[in-house]
């Protein structure tokens, strides 16, 4: 019965190397002011950053408006477009000047508003304006688009003769009830997305550097010459690196996200730091890898980025993952943070808990093995 | 040897020289990075024509002073002139960067790996906009002169050390400097193509007017140089010609032959002390011989039979410099250092008593006794048929050789010659293509952890962490190595006294001197009392009173723990120090033997060794040449030919020197050192290797 006490020695010796390791990377890091600052920004000033500048809102977009009619009419449309989400401005009535003004980007849009304008709403006839969109950048366009549309159907509504539609076509008033996000406060949303984007980049990015300035510098093959496993070397890195994280997400969610910009937390803390954890480790996996193909810092800076960015734009972070073209949507699976997106609006903002989210969880685990695996695998292999 | 004709034979401009102003001005200037003064008041003068060196350990302000001179680096105080100009701004710098050339240190740094021969070449020359006319004909030139023609489409990257070191020469003289600054040109340079480089040098500046600013880390350099500055710790601490210093020392070598306990006393009272078997070689205070000779008899005690053997020599250069050191230096003697359990002599700052000496030195002369393995065996390191490829290039061709515990082997070559790759391939690091590397009774191949344990391994660059402290260091290396955190803590207190690195404990391992830090990474590789221990290159760029120091501890570890040491150097004065040499050629092992017999061979084989001095050295050496002589080669200002019968080479060598039109020479018999040895086997090597592509 000599093999337990035996193996648990062993075990202890294994995790002493490996806590050996961890405290060594922790070091180095604390030592370099300029990743200290990097990951100190990104959990603080970045998020606020984030929350600041939401950019899926209209804010003080400047229109330009050409008032043909002159009436009572047009002048309440002018003081419609008002701020927060419009800034009108005034422009002379010519075409050359017009198309100048929206290709330098002074105006975003133009509303021209004909001779008769008001004469036909009053009568219940279709009146006719012209908008003219600055649309290069398309999701900007659509929004100015759609809001001046809603302001003219408020407007025509509202001045339209009493009895002259409503009359004939059956009303349908929607009332939305906007559940998680009832103030659709767009900074929830902001922040949590500019987490997780910012938990990639740090999770993929700090292991690969490191693992990378070993190879620089050479120290990698002192490690290779003591008896260490590469499993241990390599969990070392991502351990430690997922520590770094997830130490910066806590202040990030706690600090930053619910206590100054009162991003709610509605589910349990524990659950949701222990899947940052957990995210954080199959992330670090995946730098790992990056790190094995690489030679120089150069080098493994170019790879991560090729790594996050579609990484980002397959989870569903900042867009909507069903309006992806079929061929990208098996690719979506190998996305990590396509997990991570359904774990942390699901845990900070509707309060689901671990049967929840359990599928994704244990798919991101799954994931994150597989990273482990094949970073093991290459890391002993790329120096043969 | 390249090409030196006659056209190069003129008479050295030395004349010319004192009628000009100096080239290179330095008065009083000093520099500064942050709490660290690396140079610190430093006046000097290097005339035209002049090769001037400066030679110093790492962190000694050489790099400093040169880059200094060549403009990109300021000054904080002093005056710096060059070509008459006074460097005060970078507009001053400018104006003299046209006329100089400036070789950066680290192999092949100012290159551009990617880039063939002859583009970084090209890029160079437009860089410094030189004329298509002018090009040609110099490149052409500059490339047969470092017989780097052949290789003109090859990657930069590709090339060997020393090669690269001489593409590096070709692009900084690319644009016909007349004053070149090289930063430390032979580092990590093997002792052959660092023989090649310091001819092609000698050369440029007898034919072109040339004169060189060059660095040196190497100590046995310093006689090529014409004017020399020893710099230590940012100052000057001898300055002129080699002849005058070593005439102005007041020191003579005395080569004794006694009996080990003789010799012992010998090293009790003398702080400059090197033992081989039988025989001692101390340095000596004195003025005259005679005193010198009585100052021994002296130490050696009155009633030592038979009398002992003294024979009086003029220092070399090396020998002035660690005596300046070591009077500088606290650490006159080298302190012995602390056995396997951390038991440390108790009062470190006193001589060690003369009964632990006699230990020492005893078992230091004592015959390697085999230390049988955990399995048996007596074998700590046994390659068989070694072979690893990189893609289609060989870089160790079956190589075989023995290593046993408790021996010091020494593995020489040229750089490329496969050395380091056949050290990964017995550290598990890389696997072999073909053939078996046992360590330790264990194939490396399928080493598993508990084999990993009962090795230590040095690599050829500083491998630890640099922003680790000294302490942090060795203890994570305790905690890699699985030690619990007691053993942990008093191993790396062993390790701290081993390397004497009391007072650094606190310091990140990367502001360390490199003798320091070198002693640091000889701890962390020792922490878990290894049983075979690997050191690649373990001294290079260490100071020569650290290297004694180092190989003080090598041999205690070999002779009294049965360590197996298997290093490689570059410094051919150690591996005198070897008990066995393997030498590598080509990725083979060409010979393995003892130092004494692969003299032995070469005596047998060519002859003695005669030292011929004659002026001017690059003249006499085509006159010897053409007279016979085809072997002879420069060593410093000397030259160095190998003959069975000394009367008979004294006559042919005055002869050929006459005709010449040379004064005739001084000819001394010399003892062959193993610097002699790799060369004449590697340039025989080399011709052999060169008939058969030929055939």
């Amino acid at each position: 019965m000599s093999g337990l006490p035996q193996f648990a020695r062993g075990a202890g010796r294994w995790l002493r190397q490996v806590a050996a390791l961890v405290g060594k990377e922790w070091r180095q890091l604390l030592r370099d002011t300029a990743l200290v600052g990097f990951v100190v920004f990104i959990f603080t000033l970045d998020i606020l950053i984030a929350a600041g500048a939401p950019e899926l809102d209209l804010r003080s977009a400047p229109i330009g408006l050409i008032d043909r009619d002159g009436s009572v009419a047009s002048r309440e449309l002018a003081g419609r477009l008002r701020a927060p989400y419009f800034d009108v401005r005034a422009v002379a009535d010519d075409e050359a000047q017009v198309a100048r003004a929206l290709e330098r980007g002074q105006l975003r849009a133009v509303l021209t508003v004909p001779h008769g304008f008001e004469r036909a709403l009053v009568r219940g006839e279709t009146a006719q304006v012209q908008l003219v969109v600055e649309a290069a950048d398309s999701n900007l366009g659509y929004l100015v688009a759609s809001y001046t549309e809603r302001i003219l159907a408020l407007l025509a509504s509202d001045l339209a003769p009493a009895g002259a539609a409503s009359d004939t076509l059956p009303e349908v008033r929607l009332q939305a009830r906007f559940r998680f996000n009832p103030a659709l406060t767009e900074a929830w949303y902001a922040t949590i997305s500019e987490l997780l984007t910012m938990l990639t980049v740090a999770s993929i990015l700090l292991p690969a550097a490191a693992m990378v300035r070993e190879k620089e510098r050479g120290t990698i093959e002192q490690l290779l010459v003591s008896p260490l496993s590469p499993l241990q070397i390599v969990l070392a890195k991502v351990v430690a690196m997922a520590g770094v994280v997830l130490v910066g997400s806590t202040v990030a969610v706690g600090l930053v996200m619910h206590g100054l910009l009162g991003v709610p937390f509605a589910g349990s803390p524990l659950l949701f730091f222990s899947l940052v954890a957990l995210y954080a480790m199959t992330a670090s996996g995946l730098g790992v890898v990056a790190a094995t193909f690489a030679r120089s810092s150069g080098q493994v800076g170019l790879i991560v980025l090729l790594l996050v960015m579609p990484i980002i734009m397959l989870s569903g972070t900042w867009n909507l993952r069903e309006s992806m073209p079929d061929w990208l949507q098996a690719a979506i699976y190998l996305s990590p943070l396509r997990y991570m997106v359904d774990i942390a609006y699901g845990v900070l903002l509707k309060g689901a808990d671990l049967a929840t989210v359990a599928k994704p969880a244990a798919l991101m685990v799954m994931l994150g093995l597989a990273f482990l695996v094949v970073g093991t695998a290459r890391f002993r292999r790329q120096f043969r | 040897m390249p090409g030196t004709g006659a056209g190069v034979a003129a008479v050295r401009p030395a004349a010319v020289s004192t009628i000009n102003a100096p080239v290179v001005a330095l008065d009083g200037i000093g520099k500064r990075y942050g709490r660290m003064l690396a140079v610190d008041d430093v006046s000097l003068k290097v005339d035209r024509g002049r090769l001037y060196g400066l030679i110093g350990a790492d962190g000694a302000g050489k790099s400093s002073l040169m880059k200094m001179v060549a403009g990109v680096l300021a000054h904080d105080c002093g005056t710096v002139e060059v070509f008459g100009v006074r460097i005060d701004s970078e507009r001053a710098a400018e104006r003299v960067k046209a006329r100089l050339g400036f070789m950066p240190q680290g192999l092949g740094l100012n290159l551009y790996p990617e880039l063939s021969v002859e583009e970084n070449i090209d890029f160079f020359a437009r860089l410094r906009q030189v004329s298509a006319a002018e090009l040609a004909p110099r490149k052409q030139q500059l490339l047969e002169m470092t017989r780097l023609a052949a290789f003109r489409t090859r990657a930069a990257k590709n090339l060997s050390g020393g090669m690269k070191q001489k593409l590096g020469l070709v692009c900084t003289l690319i644009h016909a400097p007349e004053l070149i600054v090289l930063d430390e040109p032979t580092t990590g340079v093997d002792p052959v193509s660092r023989r090649d480089f310091w001819a092609i040098l000698a050369q440029l500046i007898d034919g072109q007017r040339l004169t060189a600013l060059v660095s040196t880390a190497y100590l046995d350099e310093a006689s090529r140089f014409d004017r020399l500055a020893l710099m230590h710790v940012g100052r000057v601490l001898a300055e002129g010609e080699p002849a005058e210093l070593v005439a102005a020392a007041g020191l003579r070598v005395a080569q004794v032959q006694a009996e080990p306990a003789a010799l012992a006393r010998l090293a009790a009272h003398f702080a400059q002390t090197e033992q081989t078997v039988g025989a001692g070689r101390v340095v000596v205070t004195a003025d005259d011989d005679e005193s010198a000779v009585a100052a021994v008899r002296a130490a050696l005690g009155s009633d030592e039979h038979p009398v002992p053997k003294i024979v009086i020599t003029p220092p070399d250069l090396e020998d002035l410099f660690v005596a300046r050191l070591q009077a500088l230096d606290g650490t006159a003697t080298i302190r012995p250092a602390p056995d396997a359990d951390g038991r440390f002599e108790r009062n470190r700052d006193q001589r060690p008593e003369r009964a632990d000496v006699e230990a020492s030195v005893g078992t230091r002369n004592a015959t390697p006794v085999p230390a049988p393995d955990h399995n048996g065996g007596t074998h700590a390191i046994d390659a068989q048929s070694l072979t690893r490829d990189f893609g289609g290039f060989r870089a160790v061709d079956r190589a075989s050789f023995i290593v046993r515990y408790g021996e010091i082997f020494g593995l020489l070559g040229a750089n490329g010659a496969g050395k380091t790759t056949a050290i990964k391939m017995l550290t598990g690091i890389l696997p072999p293509s073909a053939g078996i590397g046992r360590v330790a009774g264990a194939d490396m191949r399928q080493a598993g952890q508990a084999i990993k344990e009962r090795i230590g391994y040095m690599s050829q660059a500083f491998s630890l962490y640099t922003d680790l402290t000294v302490m942090e260091n060795l203890l994570l290396f305790a905690g890699i190595y699985g030690l619990t955190r007691e053993q942990a803590r008093s191993r790396a207190q062993w390790a701290v006294a081993l390397g004497d690195l009391h007072g650094h404990e606190r310091e990140p391992a990367g502001r360390l001197p490199m003798g320091l830090r070198q002693r640091l990474a000889l701890g962390c590789a020792l922490l878990h009392q290894p049983r075979v221990l690997f050191l690649d290159e373990p001294t290079s760029g260490v100071d020569p009173i650290g290297r004694r120091r180092f190989w003080d501890t090598l041999r205690r570890l070999a002779r009294e723990q049965g360590v197996a040491i298997l290093l490689t150097t570059h410094y051919m004065a150690e591996a005198d120090l070897c008990d066995r040499i393997a030498l590598m050629f080509a990725g083979r092992v060409v010979a393995d033997a003892t130092p004494t017999q692969l003299k032995a061979e070469l005596t047998a084989e060519r002859g003695q060794l005669l030292e011929v001095s004659a002026e001017p050295p690059l003249a006499a050496l085509a006159a010897l040449r053409a007279g016979g002589f085809a072997e002879a080669v420069l060593h410093g200002r000397r030259l160095h030919v190998l003959a069975h019968n000394a009367a008979e080479a004294g006559t042919r060598i005055g002869a050929a020197l006459a005709a010449a039109g040379l004064a005739a020479a001084r000819i001394a018999p010399q003892t062959l050192t193993m610097e002699d040895v790799f060369i004449h086997r590697v340039l025989a090597l080399e011709a052999a290797a060169q008939a058969q592509a030929a055939a």
